[in-house]
């Protein structure tokens, strides 16, 4: 690696970081960003004995300024829709050679519900032996804040804006966990990157499956979303805590696990952080009742996967983050 | 740019790290050691916060020498203080105020058992000797900080121990004679010259000292009675509170009555009450013109006496007639038998002057065989008329210079607006870093300047669980003696726990968020710093996820310059 780092002692001390990091920095991401915090969370977990597949979108844009890269693993740069198939051919070739090396597949709420989807689909069919992450940011964010199949119901965007006929996006976000789950693979699972340590523990048990695998991860997009870069974590948190964003694990399909929540808080806590949804807290009638409409999809979210904690636990919307003196939460 | 393609069109193999985003950054993250609303709080001074940390992680002794370089007698401030550290925790906005006081006497006790020995002075000896007068808390401390800061010391006391108001006012069941011995024996140990049954004014005069020391500290408390009488008159046999205390502590002598009232809200009105009951087991009543401690009551109506100590007080069958004054002497004769009570309240006068009310209609009748006031005390001033100029108390800056008397150092109860130990304790160690710089010629200020405490909001307490603060265990009511100390001491693991609790206000506790959280990786670890992290500035965008998320905001935005 050549770097021209003016500070030789920094630079020394990087290489000697007691982690495995695929992500390196230098990267173009915008300030705050929760999809590079997301991916170099995953490849820490994932160690260095992997391939990367990765759909054309934010995460492989801002890593790949020609003629540099950011990446310390192998990694090639696929179509926007087929992230999933190329990763099942390199999982296929590995497989050939008897190589033990495992693959990951990587794309954006874009790439994954709705333009990769049919690829996503195959492979999840065709039983290929590795792990497809989704790094959901809940609209196309590269191109220019364009509403995807898993944009929000009432968030703006440049394609849903507020205005006079609606209030932001008229549909509902796609459920993609059911969809992939419903392929019956052996485990699916959804995380948030306000969770790291759940992050991590999810890629190691999918990775230690034999089979197909997905992983959902929920990453802030500041400048989408319109929300400091300094509160992607706090906005990520309070998509969990408030029950719009569950955190669960399902196995063939059925429920496995979900990450409690303590005590549910308000949707408008997690919303009033984010000027996508600024128009929701107009006075107006529609805007109201969009409101209501959160919070009831909040609440069913928390009815379905019986997200509801009784008692404190350390593996809570709340215990899943203390942290300890000297860092010992992050095993 | 100098790249060469290769006839592929692929690029040499390059990384990321070559382009430094370091340059897209309107602010920068810094680490700011900022101070715990504990350290602010504390009177001593001590920084709860540090040694808290160092008894999570099992460092003991560490943890005591941070201690007792601010303050050399925690066993004793540990049983002993009304604990305003505890008041100003911000965990007591989140469950409860971590039990400093509680482990700030296990350690002491600890360091008792051990026999450790008090950390090495500072700095190298000085030629220079200075007095101290009087050896009560205050005294002790500075004696104890001069010799810390390299000087050598001569402590003068009128009595034959050490200790002040310690020894002669603490009742054993607050404060054991073995702590107090075991503390003041080591504290004068340390090379400090004890010069007993020397009375200022009486055995050495103020000039003589002047004459024989570059620098003098003046700590002799306050022993004279304030004047009481209700419009004039006085039971014939008048018995003041503190010195009722006093002789009960020295000789295990106090008159019987079977009932009395105590006019007075401090602690030595409370503990007075707790050992008449305890003696004699007679009627109690305690009179005071503020209130009993709750939520919500304004700081200066509430009695100054301890709250543990009043709701230990209450259970041992102490009555307390609160917002009440004595209006009017009930007597046969020149013999007590009853006092007029009426509610009285204090209240401030339209330039904010302090007043008593007392509210007509309100008057009742409480028939008791004695009145003892226990109100206070000024300084007596033998020997220090001229320090004094016909005032009660001595007035003084905050590193204790006496205005108009150069070398000379004053602090504690003498000054009139302090009345705690841990004050007492914190005087000694300001004028004995007061001494050290002005007898050094040092420029500026000897005590650093003013800081602000971490608020509650500062925080980000997503990162902490609640849990319940360490219960110290307490005789039960009924087994309880004057003589027997009331509240126990915590075990080992319930230190460390509290130690664990501790939110670590504006210190880094090395939980590895920053690290951890990052997008752009330009936190590194590092194992040659303190705190364990570097920001690499070639790569930080500088927006701003570290500070928000670092649990103790010990991590500040800044402006680019």
């Amino acid at each position: 690696m050549t770097d021209n780092s003016e500070h030789p002692a920094l630079r020394e001390l990087r290489r000697l970081q007691p982690r495995f990091s695929g992500l390196e920095s230098g990267h173009r991401a915008c300030l705050g960003c929760g999809e590079a915090l997301a991916a170099r969370l995953v490849t820490e977990a994932a160690g260095p004995d992997v391939m990367y597949a990765n759909a054309t979108g934010c995460l492989e844009v801002f890593t790949t300024s020609w003629p540099e890269s950011s990446w310390r693993v192998p990694w090639m740069h696929s179509l926007f829709e087929n992230s999933a198939a190329i990763g099942a051919g390199m999982e296929a070739a590995l497989k050939s050679q008897g190589k033990a090396t495992r693959v990951i597949a990587m794309g954006g709420d874009g790439g994954t519900f709705d333009i990769g989807f049919q690829a996503l689909s195959g492979m999840l069919e065709r039983g290929h032996n590795m792990l497809y992450v989704c790094f959901d940011n809940e609209a196309y964010m590269n191109t220019g804040i364009q509403r995807s199949g898993s944009t929000p119901h009432a968030a703006a965007t440049t394609t849903s804006p507020s205005g006079k006929l609606r209030m932001g996006k008229r549909h509902l976000k796609k459920d993609i966990v059911s969809i992939v789950a419903a392929h019956h693979i052996p485990y699916a699972a959804t995380a948030s990157v306000a969770y790291p340590s759940d992050i991590r523990k999810k890629v190691r048990r999918a990775l230690g499956i034999d089979g197909p695998t997905f992983l959902h991860i929920h990453s802030p997009c500041p400048l989408g979303w319109g929300h400091d870069g300094s509160l992607s974590i706090e906005v990520a948190r309070l998509a969990v805590q408030t029950g719009l964003f569950p955190v669960i694990e399902l196995e063939r399909g059925r429920l496995a696990g979900v990450m409690p929540i303590r005590s549910p808080h308000p949707v408008t806590e997690y919303l009033a952080l984010q000027t996508r949804f600024r128009h929701l807290f107009a006075d107006d009638e529609r805007a109201r009742e969009e409101l209501e409409h959160l919070q009831a999809l909040a609440d069913h979210n928390i009815e379905t996967y019986r997200l509801s904690g009784n008692l404190a636990d350390n593996r809570d919307s709340e215990g899943s983050d203390t942290v300890r003196r000297g860092g010992m939460r992050w095993a | 740019m100098g790249l060469k393609l290769t006839r592929g069109a692929f690029a040499h193999p390059g990384s990321s790290l070559r382009y430094h985003t370091g340059s897209w950054r309107m602010q920068r993250p810094t680490h700011q050691h900022r101070a715990a609303p504990c350290h602010t709080a504390c009177p001593a001074g001590e920084d709860a916060q540090a040694w808290l940390a160092l008894v999570e992680d099992e460092r003991f002794r560490e943890a005591w020498e941070n201690l007792v370089r601010v303050n050399p007698l925690p066993a004793i401030t540990g049983r002993v203080c009304h604990h305003p550290c505890e008041h100003a925790c911000n965990r007591g906005q989140y469950d409860e105020p971590i039990a400093i006081h509680h482990v700030e006497r296990w350690l002491g006790d600890r360091a008792l058992q051990e026999g450790w020995d008090y950390p090495a002075p500072v700095t190298a000896p000085h030629q220079e000797t200075v007095a101290v007068v009087g050896a009560g808390p205050a005294g002790c401390s500075a004696a104890w900080h001069l010799r810390q800061q390299g000087y050598t010391v001569h402590l003068y006391e009128t009595r034959p121990l050490a200790g002040g108001l310690l020894r002669s006012a603490l009742p054993p069941y607050r404060l054991p004679r073995d702590v107090l011995d075991g503390e003041l024996e080591r504290l004068l140990a340390m090379g400090i010259e004890f010069r007993s049954g020397q009375q200022l004014g009486r055995d050495f005069s103020l000039a003589e000292l002047h004459e024989e020391y570059p620098a003098v500290m003046i700590a002799p408390g306050t022993q004279r009675n304030r004047h009481w009488d209700i419009d004039g008159a006085t039971p014939h046999d008048l018995h003041v509170g503190l010195s009722l205390l006093q002789r009960w502590i020295d000789v295990g002598t106090i008159p019987e009555w079977n009932s009395v009232a105590i006019v007075g809200g401090g602690n030595s009105a409370i503990d007075l009450a707790r050992v008449i009951r305890h003696t004699s087991g007679a009627e109690v009543h305690v009179i005071t013109h503020q209130s009993l401690p709750r939520d919500g009551a304004t700081p200066v109506d509430v009695m100054p006496a301890i709250a543990r100590e009043i709701e230990q007080a209450l259970e041992e069958g102490v009555i307390i007639h609160q917002h009440r004054g004595v209006q009017r002497l009930v007597l046969r004769g020149e013999q007590v038998v009853g006092l007029e009570l009426v509610h009285r309240k204090e209240m401030l006068d339209s330039t904010n002057g302090k007043r008593h009310v007392s509210f007509e209609g309100t008057e009742s009748l409480l028939h008791v065989e004695q009145v003892i006031p226990t109100i206070g005390q000024e300084v007596d001033p033998a020997g220090m008329e001229v320090l004094l100029d016909h005032a009660a108390f001595l007035h003084a800056d905050a590193q204790g210079h006496i205005a108009g008397h150069p070398g000379i150092y004053t602090g504690g109860d003498a000054r009139g607006d302090r009345g705690s130990v841990s004050a007492a304790i914190g005087d000694g160690r300001r004028a004995a870093l007061a001494i050290a710089h002005d007898l050094q010629h040092l420029e500026g200020d000897a005590n650093g300047v003013e800081i602000v405490p971490i608020r509650f909001d500062q925080l980000n307490i997503n990162y902490f669980e609640p849990r319940r603060a360490a219960v110290a265990p307490v005789v039960p009511v009924t087994e309880r003696t004057a003589e027997i100390e009331v509240t126990g001491t915590l075990h080992r693991n319930e230190a460390i726990a509290e130690g664990q609790r501790c939110l670590s206000c504006g210190n880094c506790m090395s939980c590895d968020n920053c690290w951890t959280l990052c997008p752009d990786v330009a936190v590194l670890k590092t194992r040659d710093a303190e705190p364990g992290y570097v920001f690499d500035y070639d790569y930080c965008k500088g927006c701003g996820l570290c500070a928000h998320e670092c649990p103790t905001a010990y991590i500040v935005m800044e402006n680019e310059p």
